[in-house]
């Protein structure tokens, strides 16, 4: 359990007013850019993917306080992914289906067609724009204030939503044990072999022990989470109170009228 | 008797788990009134934590077993009333400070039973800051437990059996899963809550030492999970010391150390029950006795509680850590030369020379972070080391293969669950051989022969996982076993067990050794390395403080101070009084 792995309770940042995402309800900038998520699933061209991306990098540099880790995130990762997903489709795409285009290289008997690129690249840009307009809120948003928001305006029961809390402290603990059992069958020497049929058959081995150890480990918690009045009553005090206000119907206002602007200006609903 | 209602009331009350054929406890009653310490003392399997459950209603409620009998805890009747709330009656702290930890920071995770509980926002705050500050926790409030040691999290699971108000607190073994450092920690936490005198408390232990300077009153079950004797905590200890060893109760280091001392002839006008008390006794012993005490024998009847096997009859008590002959050092069985590890980047193990002779048993001791571990794990080839700079038995681990390695040194995890790959106990047992092609009659022989020597034959059929607790650990060590080592190096594999199976795996330990195999163990528990080390390597740093054989070391407290570590009590004690400590 080294400092390095992602702590799911930290504060992102003090909120300020310029760096106004932070002071937002989570659910807002939920609700504000679902709508164009599930949308730019369906659109097939470069532009609008391209505007969404655009626009979400723009409001996160400018509404969020970004660390070096969630730059890096934003602007050498997410890059760096686009581009390979965008060259990887290109070379997946059935030639026939784009041999109609321009050829843009030529190896030996293989082509490759712009319109491979193309789709390669609104693939790519679709990818990338669903990402960043998660990071949205995921960027400027820690799990218990979202778990906190979900229960008081969305009424999930408290008890679904801080299991699914103290579930978190699970994670780093279950990576460190599959690390340890991993060592543990590889000096029993079992490895079987090398390919990934022999690797999917070793991680079966993992399982057993890991779900054991986490059942025991659930059950422990369970215990305690009940020893100290967990689910004595309907509701629990709240001290982070989560409101609602003007300001964060505001923001799924303007959402939804830029989404509705972009949609319209490049109408992406003919096939290219 | 006192006039005050009891806060806590228990009437014939029997437990029989799921799984379990005879109930403990077994018709238990007392009380607990309001300002005692009461501990709660009995062999393993006499139900002492399954009582702690019943006591704030988790039985019936949450775990599966019969319950019969009656118990009130603040005027409720635990049998009608949900866990939730008697939390405010009964608070509770686990053994396992990672399975309590439910939110991301110190101040939430107080706050969460004051929220459950639906107080007003400045109650939550109040209780939360009061039970932070008395705990000296509260500057450490925002930070993430994850970053505090295990006695910091045990001192914030205290923390919050607090905020909840109860008047009553039930620790179930709270130290068991702590280094030194952390067990220290907690008692003075402890030590702190009941001087306030505010609240009541059911502690389960064994690290009896910090416990006895404010235990009020002890109640000791029997194997059978009756109530053996209920009263005065050192009135009990003294005048059935003798008993309570037969019956497998675990006593104070000092009051074991005493009775060993007062059968090779000391005398002892009141059995000393800590520490300080031992050290007064020698000392006011020591001016008119004109034999000096007796030494020598404190290390001698190496397993559990004094002279005396009992908690199994299978188990004999081990061997005396005789001086074995001296003459020409024999050649090491392990040797390494300017062995360097890094892992991610970080120079863990700096050019360390290490020379292990055959037939030992050499404890690896040192402070958190010193490369313990992964001095072990590159020894045995878990993680393998640079090449040319180990040897084991002739061999390099840093380029054999599994197979080679297994039949040169066995390793035996800390959680034996880790380390089952097979179906069966069988199967476990036989991988070793298959992987080196041995004929299946051999096979089958040799596997039945470890079965039967660790008890497992009726077993060979069952999954691994199956096993009992005790059963598992043997069966982790029959697996490093089966290729026949001449090594078998084992990690912590005495962390948070019971006392019980520590000294059933420490007994085997001490018949391999006798046998002729050199063990090779990472312990943080001193105490364990004092009774039943032949060797023992202090780690410092990544590089070797001290090395050298027990009884010589644990003469001089230094090198275990230099090298971040200290002394149990009772051995800090005896260097005081000048006694040999092994």
């Amino acid at each position: 359990m080294s400092a390095q792995t992602i702590d799911p309770y930290a504060a992102v940042a003090e909120p300020s007013p310029r760096r106004f995402l932070h002071a937002l309800n989570p659910l807002a900038k939920v609700a504000g850019v679902a709508p164009a998520m599930v949308v730019l699933i369906f659109v097939r061209d470069l532009a609008t993917p391209a505007a969404f991306l655009l626009l979400s990098l723009i409001l996160i540099v400018v509404g969020a306080r970004l660390t070096a880790r969630s730059a890096a995130l934003l602007f050498l990762a997410l890059p760096v992914g686009m581009v390979a997903i965008a060259l990887g489709f290109s070379l997946w795409v059935d030639p026939a289906l784009v041999a109609h285009t321009p050829v843009v290289a030529r190896i030996g008997d293989w082509t490759l067609f712009q319109g491979a690129l193309a789709i390669g690249a609104a693939t790519a840009l679709r990818l990338g724009s669903i990402i960043a307009l998660a990071l949205i809120g995921g960027l400027t948003t820690t799990g218990p204030d979202l778990v906190r928001a979900s229960v008081q305006q969305l009424r999930v029961p408290y008890r679904i939503g801080y299991t699914a809390l103290a579930a978190f402290r699970f994670v780093p603990r279950f990576g460190h044990e599959l690390s340890v059992i991993r060592a543990a069958h590889r000096v029993r020497g079992h490895h079987g072999g090398s390919g990934p049929f022999a690797r999917m058959a070793r991680g079966w081995g993992y399982i057993v022990p890991l779900l054991a150890g986490a059942i025991r480990h659930a059950e422990r918690v369970a215990l305690a989470m009940d020893s100290r009045a967990f689910g004595a009553h309907a509701s629990r005090t709240e001290r982070h109170l989560v409101p609602f206000r003007l300001r964060d119907a505001v923001f799924i206002g303007c959402c939804l009228a830029a989404s509705a602007a972009i949609l319209v200006i490049f109408f992406p609903w003919q096939l290219p | 008797m006192r006039s005050s209602a009891p806060l806590l009331s228990v009437r014939d009350l029997s437990v029989t788990h799921a799984d379990a054929a005879h109930p403990s406890p077994a018709d238990v009653s007392f009380d607990i009134h309001p300002g005692e310490v009461v501990l709660l003392l009995g062999p393993s399997g006499s139900g002492k934590s399954t009582l702690t459950l019943a006591l704030n209603g988790l039985i019936p409620h949450a775990v599966p077993a019969t319950m019969s009998g009656v118990v009130v805890a603040g005027g409720l009747d635990t049998a009608d009333t949900p866990t939730a709330s008697l939390s405010t009656r009964v608070a509770m702290v686990f053994q396992d400070p990672d399975a309590q930890i439910v939110t991301g920071t110190g101040y939430d995770e107080v706050a969460f039973g004051p929220e459950n509980l639906l107080l007003p926002l400045d109650e939550v705050h109040r209780r939360t800051e009061d039970a932070l500050r008395r705990v000296c926790l509260w500057e450490r409030r925002d930070e993430n437990p994850d970053r505090l040691s295990g006695g910091g999290r045990q001192r914030l699971a205290i923390a919050c059996a607090l905020a909840m108000g109860s008047p009553l607190i039930v620790l179930d073994e709270p130290t068991a899963n702590l280094d030194p450092q952390g067990i220290d920690d907690v008692y003075a936490a402890l030590t702190d809550v009941i001087a306030a005198g505010d609240r009541a408390i059911l502690l389960v232990e064994h690290n009896l030492d910090a416990a006895m300077g404010f235990v009020t009153r002890t109640i000791v079950l029997d194997a059978r999970g009756r109530v053996a004797f209920d009263g005065p905590a050192d009135e009990i200890i003294r005048s059935h010391a003798d008993e309570l060893v037969a019956m497998g109760v675990w006593l104070p280091a000092a009051t074991l150390a005493a009775l060993r001392m007062r059968d090779a002839g000391a005398q002892f006008a009141e059995l000393p029950l800590t520490p300080a008390q031992l050290a007064a006794a020698l000392a006011s012993e020591r001016p008119d006795s004109a034999s000096p005490t007796p030494t020598g024998r404190l290390q001698d009847p190496g397993t559990d509680a004094g002279p005396t096997p009992m908690d199994r009859p299978d188990i004999r008590a081990s061997t005396l850590q005789t001086a074995r002959p001296t003459g020409a050092a024999p050649t090491p069985i392990i040797r390494a030369r300017g062995l360097t590890v890094r892992r991610h980047r970080t120079e863990i193990l700096h050019g360390l020379d290490l020379d292990i002779a055959p037939g030992t048993l050499t404890a690896i001791v040192g402070a958190n972070g010193a490369g313990k571990t992964t001095l072990l794990q590159a020894l045995a080839g878990v993680v393998p080391p640079p090449r040319r700079q180990v040897s084991v038995d002739g061999m390099d681990p840093g380029s054999a293969s599994p197979g080679e390695l297994a039949s040169r040194i066995g390793f035996v995890f800390q959680n034996p669950e880790h380390q089952f790959i097979a179906h069966t106990v069988f199967d476990e047992l036989a991988h070793g051989l298959r992987l080196r092609r041995t004929s299946d009659a051999e096979v089958t022989a040799r596997v039945d022969a470890m079965l039967e020597r660790f008890g497992l034959e009726a077993k060979a059929h069952v999954h691994p996982f199956l096993l009992s607790g005790g059963e598992k650990r043997r069966l982790s060590v029959g697996t490093a076993l089966i290729t026949r080592p001449r090594v078998l190096a084992l990690d912590e594999p005495t962390f948070g067990q019971d006392r019980a199976r520590a000294s059933e795996l420490l007994a085997l330990l001490h018949d391999l050794r006798d046998e002729g195999t050199t063990i090779l163990i990472v312990t943080h528990d001193l105490a364990l390395v004092a009774a039943h080390a032949s060797h023992t390597v202090i780690l410092a740093d990544g590089r070797v403080h001290a090395a050298g054989r027990t009884a010589d070391l644990f003469r001089d407290e230094r090198p275990f101070v230099d090298a971040g570590l200290r002394l149990p009590a009772l051995q800090r004690v005896l260097a005081a009084a000048g006694q040999a400590l092994a």
